[in-house]
Parts: C-alpha cells; sequence; structure tokens
C-alpha cells in the first residue's frame, strides 16, 4: 500500500499505470471521496459505519498505524465507451481516516464488508485491575 | 442531449439544480456534499441496446428493495435501516441517510417493459432496460365524417 492516507479528499490523483502499447500514457484522473459514516457508543466500545459502494472486500483496505485508522476503498473504473444520458454520481474511490482515542484496543479492531457499508468495531480497552504498589519501608 | 426529460420537466428549481450543479461539476465543489444528496443517486447510461440504470443503495438488503414500473414510470423504493444497537443520543457523528427512500423515475421511450432485469451488488443496484428495436408503424383509419 503506498499511503493513501496522505492524499486529500476530494482531489484528483493522476493514475498512470494506464500505459498504452504505442508507449503513450493516457493518464486517467481518478477521484477520491470522504465517504459518509456513522459512529457510535455501545457498552463494549465504538462502532463505524461507512458507506462504500462498488467496493468488495479485495479492494478495501483498512489500516491502523499508531493511532490513525485509515481506511481506503478502490471502485473499479466504469466503461467510459457508452453514452452517459443522466449523471448523480461519480465513479471514484474513497478515503477517510480517524484519529483513535487512547482507548481503543487495536489489536482487537475488527470489520465486516456488507452491501457495500463497512462496518468496524473498536473494541475499548479492557478495564484492568488497579494494581497495587508496595512500598517498602526502609 | 438527454433524449427525454428525467422527472418532472415542471419542477424548474431541479433544473436549476441541476444545471448549477453541472457548473460546480468543474470545480469538483459537488464531490463535498455526497452526504447530502437525494438518496439514492441515479445515473443512466445508454448503450447500444438497451440503458442501464444504476443506483448507490449501499447498506440496503436485497429483500428491501422495491421495482416497480407502471405508465412508463420506474418506482424504487427501499429502506435503509438504522443499525441496530444504535440509540439516537449514542450517536457520536452520523452522516449516513437513514429512513425509508423511494425514487420515480421517467422510463426511456421504446423500452421492452417487460424484459426489464435487475442486480443488485456491493451496494449498487442496475436496472437493465433492453431497447425495442421493432419499427411499430401503426396505420390509423380515418373515417369520412361528412357521411353520415
Amino acid at each position: 500500500m503506498n499511503e493513501p492516507a496522505k492524499y486529500e479528499s476530494g482531489k484528483q490523483i493522476p493514475v498512470s499505470d494506464t500505459t498504452s502499447p504505442q508507449g503513450e500514457v493516457t493518464e486517467t484522473p481518478r477521484l477520491l471521496f470522504n465517504p459518509p459514516i456513522d459512529i457510535y457508543e455501545t457498552e463494549n466500545g465504538l462502532v463505524l459505519y461507512a458507506d462504500l459502494p462498488g467496493v468488495s472486500t479485495e479492494n478495501l483496505e483498512l489500516e491502523v498505524q499508531d493511532n490513525r485508522l485509515a481506511l481506503f476503498g478502490k471502485v473499479p473504473s466504469e466503461d467510459q465507451s457508452h453514452g452517459t444520458l443522466h449523471r448523480e454520481y461519480e465513479i471514484g474511490d474513497f478515503l477517510r481516516s480517524f484519529i483513535l482515542s487512547d482507548d481503543v484496543d487495536h489489536e482487537r479492531i475488527s470489520a465486516r464488508l456488507t452491501n457495500g457499508v463497512l462496518r468496524v468495531e473498536l473494541p475499548k480497552n479492557q478495564k484492568t485491575e488497579p494494581r497495587r504498589i508496595s512500598i517498602n519501608v526502609e | 442531449m438527454p433524449v427525454f426529460r428525467w422527472g418532472q420537466s415542471w419542477n424548474p428549481i431541479r433544473d436549476l439544480e441541476r444545471e448549477v450543479d453541472r457548473l460546480l461539476h468543474g470545480m469538483q465543489l459537488t464531490l463535498q456534499t455526497r452526504s447530502a444528496r437525494q438518496f439514492p443517486p441515479v445515473n443512466l447510461h445508454e448503450e447500444p441496446d438497451r440503458y442501464v440504470i444504476t443506483a448507490e443503495v449501499p447498506g440496503v438488503e436485497l429483500a428491501d428493495l422495491d421495482l416497480t414500473a407502471a405508465n412508463g414510470i420506474l418506482t424504487l423504493k427501499g429502506v435503509r435501516n438504522a443499525p441496530e444497537e444504535a440509540t439516537d443520543h449514542s450517536f457520536r457523528r452520523q452522516e449516513r441517510f437513514q429512513g425509508p427512500w423511494l425514487r420515480k423515475l421517467q422510463l426511456p421511450d421504446r423500452i421492452l417493459e417487460d424484459e426489464m432485469t435487475a442486480d443488485y451488488s456491493l451496494g449498487v443496484l442496475r436496472v437493465y432496460l433492453p431497447k425495442d428495436t421493432e419499427e411499430s408503424v401503426r396505420r390509423i383509419p380515418v373515417s369520412d365524417g361528412a357521411t353520415d
């Protein structure tokens, strides 16, 4: 993964891997969207939902680095050869990142993608018993 | 140029919105408002032998999708449920559309309404509208109104 988290949302990133046989590079600008999300609290932690229509599990990258959770969903380009008569949405990739609070247990983060919606569970760290520190009297 | 009017032609606000959208499109300003639009957003493409309507309906269960066609109008209907264990006050952020939705779309002329098909995958609904390529010339008899 080449750090998509660096890209700003709504920005076009040129994809340069579409080299035609003649050697000329046809750059197709790809659109990048900030997907709408829901975040809510449960007893066990936080749950995050993100709308990623057109993203399959193979094309979804979810990454936690330090305290940053980044999601990047790639949507295969459409065949542009046919005529568009009406357009209300554009095809593009999805990128969004979040800062996790310290009480999220990074090891137990789990995710599921169903019908183009990503659900990420961010469990809280399990409460540890207070540890008594014995004080030696000299 | 569109071959047919999409939606209600007597809605000048919609037309204005679309025109403004078109103008803003070049500047990519509309892209930030993905969550604030009519749900679901719909595209229409034309292929040589059919039209394809696509709609982004992520999170809608297949069982909750309802498509009907009557009198040249295609109705897409469904519901997008809120996450089951969430309560109103537990949301820290809520940007996703939820609740019932409905879109009525005017079908193109000369399609085979009986042979329409649809599929749904990864939150994207596709409706295929095969074109009617039969030449339908109908002769209209003219009666002579003067004779009795």
